[in-house]
């Protein structure tokens, strides 16, 4: 049997005196799609920022289809940084969307998408054009090709970065917060574009604050709080049925903020 | 107003004219390389170098630019350096305006949102490829306002160069002056002169300005 895409055990990472992360575990699954929610500072996105070790851990382990990220665990036990090459190689597999997008202003969407696939996968300025247009049409962005970030609204612009992450064939996707910095009206665009990737099959790890995306997209829904993953399961269960008391809390205050 | 005095001199002052642009655009470009350079050495963290390139800003932009030209031309020679006074005023506008362009582009660097760093990270890029098609060209663009107001301010710090005997409009000024105790015509001569200089410089810039300005506020947007 092959290893989950993600594997995170024991993690822990700490700022200072303040610890992040404590001890979290969490398996992801391949072509499975797991939504993290919970209160804002709770340790999501350094969670999410610790799978592809943009930001580095003090504890525990986390690994991508079995390997360990990050570090390199020696025989004699002891565990040393792992190079930069290794690293950027395991990064080329990982996708991440960011809440801000940052695409590069000064790239055309299409440069944007075709930049790592010249510098990163090696293909030519033909063949890279070529497969940026692709994932541009993939996310209904053919039109906006030539056009410069400044001229793309929020959600345009985080589509064209959905399609640059996309463009390099990643094995697995993490978005923190995509719909975080979007006007309400944008938001769906970008929903979208992230339900037909699910039902592809693309493995998925989403830190979001859209309960009712999350609600029907997400195979699974781990709640986090101070660090920790409080509770764990399929979105009906964690919804409706969570007995954690915390959990119930934040749902609640979602629910008295959003209902009319 | 005596135009006959201004049309007799208008050949020595043309050429002071061109002395000074002369000066102002090799001093300007030895400036904005040499302050490039030191600003892209400061960012390899290189303890001692730092120090010593600290020093160097702290030392060009705490002393009066007058100062730094005289201890060039007339103390060059004693530690074997003499040079024409054309060439010690080219020198001395290049070192003393990279220590504040030097500061430029380091803010520049600084102005580059992190985020657009991360994202080329994820992808894999090598360090490489991240400063040269990411980190570079974002911090070119926001320093490009500032290199267009340090220009402007050192062509009119180029009048200092006629201390030296650099023959710039300013000396040629002061000769016709002197030669026929015609002050305030002088005066009002070089007044439109370094007008249509800066005015020129400051077109320029705006043209320039203009165009990174998209991606300008794109930058300011995400940051």
């Amino acid at each position: 049997m092959s290893a989950p895409m993600i594997e995170i055990r024991g993690l822990g990472k700490s700022f200072g005196a303040h610890e992040g992360l404590r001890g979290v575990a969490l398996v992801v699954g391949r072509s499975e799609v797991v939504c993290l929610i919970g209160p804002s500072g709770s340790g999501k996105s350094t969670l999410l920022r610790c799978i592809n070790f943009l930001e580095s851990y003090d504890a525990g382990e986390v690994r991508i289809a079995g390997k360990l990220i990050g570090y390199e665990d020696a025989p004699d036990g002891t565990r040393r940084r792992m190079g930069a090459r290794n690293l950027r190689e395991m990064r080329r597999e990982i996708g991440m969307v960011f809440q801000h997008f940052n695409l590069w202003p000064h790239m055309s969407a299409m440069r944007n998408v075709a930049e790592p696939l010249r510098r990163v996968r090696g293909l030519d300025a033909a063949e890279a054009a070529t497969r940026a247009l692709a994932m541009l049409t993939r996310v209904g962005l053919a039109d906006k090709a030539e056009a410069y970030p400044s001229r793309l609204s929020g959600g345009q612009q985080q589509r064209v970065a959905i399609a640059r992450a996309l463009a390099m064939q990643p094995r697995l996707m993490l978005f923190d917060e995509p719909t975080s910095a979007l006007d309400p009206e944008l938001v769906g665009e970008v929903l979208e574009v992230m339900k037909s990737l699910a039902a592809e099959g693309m493995t998925m790890l989403i830190v979001t604050h859209e309960m009712g995306f999350a609600a029907h997209v997400a195979d699974r829904i781990a709640f986090i709080d101070d660090g920790r993953i409080v509770d764990e399961g399929p979105p009906r269960r964690v919804f409706h049925e969570s007995a954690e008391p915390r959990v119930r809390q934040f749902l609640q205050t979602y629910h008295d903020r959003n209902s009319f | 107003m005596d135009f006959e005095v201004l049309w007799r001199y208008a050949p020595s002052l043309l050429s002071g004219f061109g002395v000074t642009v002369m000066c102002w655009g090799a001093g300007g470009a030895l400036g904005v390389v040499l302050g490039f350079v030191i600003a892209l050495i400061y960012r390899l963290r290189l303890p001692p170098l730092r120090w010593l390139l600290r020093v160097f800003i702290e030392v060009f932009r705490g002393t009066p630019f007058l100062v730094q030209l005289f201890l060039i031309y007339a103390g060059g020679p004693y530690i074997g350096l003499r040079l024409e006074a054309t060439t010690a005023g080219i020198l001395g506008l290049g070192l003393y305006s990279s220590a504040y362009f030097a500061e430029i582009f380091r803010g520049g660097f600084a102005a580059v949102p992190v985020g657009q760093i991360e994202a080329a990270m994820c992808v894999g890029m090598k360090p490489i490829d991240v400063l040269l098609r990411v980190t570079l060209p974002a911090a070119l663009i926001a320093a490009v306002p500032p290199i267009v107001n340090m220009l402007i301010v050192l062509s009119k710090e180029t009048v200092v160069l006629s201390i030296i005997t650099v023959p710039e409009l300013m000396y040629q000024m002061q000769t016709m002056a002197a030669e026929t105790f015609t002050a305030f015509d002088a005066i009002f001569a070089m007044a439109v002169f370094y007008w249509l200089l800066v005015e020129s410089v400051s077109r320029l810039g705006r043209r320039l300005e203009s165009r990174v300005t998209a991606f300008m506020a794109e930058a300011a947007r995400q940051a």
